[in-house]
């Protein structure tokens, strides 16, 4: 239940944030922004349903967490960790290639890996792990 | 691995969150074993089967791979 409302929370002070940041925001956003505030937009949704979940679980009596879920958290952050890694490859390729600050990079890389996990997890828990 | 739960949930006339609950886990957690999308522990194989008041391997059918 605590865990839910902390997410609850956390997605609606990242959703603050980003709409501060649209709204005083001088210049024109280019394409590289909106698709940064896209992949927010997705893992706030992950992060809300996740939350919605848990507090569905809760009202009917069941556990937030059970051996279940928590294989499906392992392996979806195990291949997330694996895939980034070449995420991070092709980033560090790409800031050769193309002009952008820094933390340009690193920002597209930290909300890529959260992009990555999201899916994996999504992938483990409509696919289930038989681990065979 | 197979499994004969929903035969036997359906024998008892237990719905997939009555069982849930019985064992302690979600009621997905369940439907995943139902569908064979899942091998679960030895404890919570134990406790479904002790459910059933069944003998694990009764519940729970290993299958040969060859």
């Amino acid at each position: 239940m605590k865990k839910a409302v902390l997410v609850f929370i956390l997605a609606a002070a990242v959703l603050v944030t980003c709409g501060l940041w649209l709204f005083t925001s001088k210049t024109r956003l280019n394409p590289m922004d909106l698709l940064s505030f896209g992949i927010i937009i997705i893992v706030v949704a992950f992060a809300v349903f996740t939350g919605i979940k848990k507090l569905d679980n809760t009202r009917r009596g069941e556990p937030t967490e059970d051996e279940l879920s928590k294989k499906i958290l392992r392996r979806a952050s195990s291949l997330a960790y694996y895939i980034s890694i070449y995420m991070w490859l092709a980033v560090s390729y790409l800031s050769g290639k193309i002009k952008a600050e820094t933390h340009t990079f690193i920002g597209a890389g930290i909300l890529g890996m959260a992009l990555i996990f999201a899916i994996c997890w999504l992938i483990f828990n409509f696919r289930g792990t038989r681990d065979e | 691995m197979n499994n004969r739960i929903r035969e036997h949930r359906a024998r008892l006339d237990l719905t997939q969150e009555d069982l849930a609950k019985k064992v302690n886990v979600r009621r997905e957690t369940i439907v995943f074993l139902e569908k064979n999308r899942y091998n679960p522990s030895l404890k919570l194989a134990h406790d479904i089967a002790k459910v059933f008041n069944m003998a694990t391997e009764e519940i729970f059918i290993f299958e040969e791979p060859y």
